[in-house]
This record gives C-alpha cells, structure tokens and sequence, in this order.
C-alpha cells in the first residue's frame, strides 16, 4: 500500500483543522507546509500535537489499512522532531508508510 | 448508547468477573486473553491476543474504536505470576512477568489514552497488588512488576488530566483464583494475617472499587492505589 504525499498532506490539513475546532485552538485552519507544529511558534500545545498524531495513527489505519505509530523519541525533540513542520510531518509519515508497505 | 470498557484477561478470575458485573450493568465489554474465551453475550467481544504483543495491542484497540466509536474505560487487569525464591528465578520468567504486567499494561493504556484524549474523558484502572506493600516473599518479580504499576499510575495520571482521565489502580488481598492456587496455605495465611482486616478477599471487593472509580462522581480521584484489606503502603 503506497500513499501519496498529496494524500498525506490532505490528511493532516484536514486533522489539524479538525483538532482546531474540537479544541477550539486558533490558527489551525489556515496552515501550510513551513507551519510549525512543535515549540513555542506552533499553535499547538503538547497534547494538542499528541491528539494530532494519535488521530493521523488512526485515519491511516481506518481509511488506508496502514498500521504505523508515528511516536517516537525524538517527537518532542525540538531539533530533531519530525513533528517541526506541517512539511516535515508529511515527508515523516511517507518515509514510515513507504517501510511498513515495503 | 452503551458505555465501552476494554478488560484485559477477561478469560478467567478477576477479569471474568468483572466482564459479567460490566454486562450485567448495561456496558459493551471489549475483553482479550491469550486463549479463547466461552463468554457469551450480545455486548460482548473477545479479541486473542497476548497484551506484550504492542502491535497486537494497537490492532485491537483500534478494532474496537472503529466498532463503538470510543473506549470509556480500561480495566488493566491481564497478568501472570510465579512463586519462586528469586535464587531459583530464571531470567525467562523475570521477562514473561515484567512484558505482560508492566509493558504489556502500558501499551493498553497508551492506545486506550490516545482514544479517551480525543474525546477528553476516560477511565484507566490498573491492577496491583498487596504483594507489593507487603514485600511478599517469594514474588519478588512480580511484586516489582506491581510496583512499576503503581509508579505508571501515578505518571499517567498527570499527564491524562488535563486530557479529562483519570488514572488509578486497585491492589487486590489475594482472591481465591488461579493465581494464588500455587501458594502453600501456611504462606497464604501468614499473608492474610498482615492485612488490617485478616480474611482472604472476594470478587465483590474488586468488584465495589471498580465500580467506585468507574462512577461519574469519582472524576477528582486520580493517580491513587486503592489498598484492599487494611493494607497501607509503609
């Protein structure tokens, strides 16, 4: 199973916006790829990024029958967080989707 | 719309009990063991999988998400034990004891956590035990295995709060199940002789502090360990 980078990114838009609302964060809605997701410039705290992360693991399960877990160590690591960037999420959940399918 | 709880080792003991009490009272009971189980109920479902398995973990959890919708409360309660001198300890049960009750547990409360933030409320109740106050001789591994619980609830309970969960756990005086039928009767009693209350517990007991902790009115109690018996922690 592959997914494509613009699937990906549709995804977490569409997740981002969603936890917004849900927990009524402001600036979710209007979010592109240099958007951060982790540290002080991100309007995310840091359960709001684990909600997000734990409800992107789900939708590529429930959507795409892809089992991954996007936590890891250097998930709240600020320089080495894959979670910086709304950009360097996608370019991090296609890596682990292109390894589980291979 | 039925509450959903997920019970870990619903196969027998304390966990069956607890399966039957919840589907008695009106829940849908999500509940896995490593063998097959022969419950049988409408609002029931059973999953075959071993819980130090984490993918195995994360596949059910979302399984059951995607049935009910949400998972309202975990009961950790799967987890094995051998009475054994820690001279004659082999370092295979030390790993089989420490990946069902502490890993293994970890991992249902991971999964079932990430469900119950995004709907901001939960209820976990892990399972230790009196072994562990007590320095029961002869569970060594597992009452360490008990104490990491006690140390887990703790954590999670903080870092769930603001995530509108709460965490705690139970520690249960022996019962008479399957785990204690291996302890000579002079040792279990001169265990039952060191609780406040020296009798030997039954399933109600459990039963009462489950129900305790699953109550709306309960949602200010979090990160305790509710000693059965009269046990205290020092």
């Amino acid at each position: 199973m592959s997914i494509s980078r613009d699937t990906i990114k549709a995804l977490l838009l569409e997740t981002l916006e969603e936890i917004g609302e849900d927990f009524q964060i402001e600036g979710l809605d209007a979010v592109d790829e240099s958007t951060r997701l982790f540290g002080a410039r991100s309007p995310l705290d840091s359960m709001g990024l684990v909600n997000v992360i734990a409800e992107i693991e789900d939708k590529l399960s429930e959507l795409h029958g892809v089992e991954i877990t996007l936590a890891d160590e250097k998930a709240m690591s600020s320089t080495h967080s894959p979670f910086r960037s709304v950009g360097s999420c996608i370019d991090y959940i296609e890596r682990l989707v292109a390894e589980e399918s291979a | 719309m039925n509450k959903v709880a997920l019970i870990t080792g619903t196969r027998k003991g304390i966990g069956r009990q607890i399966a039957e009490h919840l589907l008695a009272t009106g829940w849908t009971v999500a509940g896995c063991s490593r063998k097959a189980n022969d419950l049988s109920h409408d609002n029931y479902r059973h999953y075959k999988i071993d819980i130090s398995d984490e993918s195995a973990v994360t596949t059910m959890v979302r399984a059951i998400k995607k049935e009910h919708g949400t998972i309202d409360a975990l009961i950790n309660n799967a987890g094995i034990a051998s009475m054994n001198h820690l001279l004659l300890t082999p370092g295979k049960t030390v790993k089989a004891i420490l990946d069902t009750n502490v890993a293994g547990a970890f991992y249902c409360l991971r999964e079932c956590a990430k469900i119950m933030s995004r709907k901001r409320r939960g209820r976990i109740i892990n399972f230790s035990s009196i072994a562990t106050s007590l320095n029961l001789e002869g569970e060594a591994i597992y009452a360490a295995s008990k104490a990491a619980i006690e140390s887990l609830t703790r954590t999670a309970a903080l870092e769930l709060a603001s995530s509108g969960i709460t965490v705690n756990a139970i520690a249960p005086t022996p019962i008479e199940t399957d785990l204690i039928k291996t302890v000579p009767k002079d040792a279990l009693q001169k265990l039952i002789n060191r609780q406040a209350i020296p009798r030997i517990g039954t399933m109600q007991d459990v039963i009462n502090c489950i129900d305790f902790f699953l109550q709306e009115e309960s949602n200010f109690i979090t990160g305790q360990t509710l000693r059965l018996g009269g046990v205290t922690e020092n």
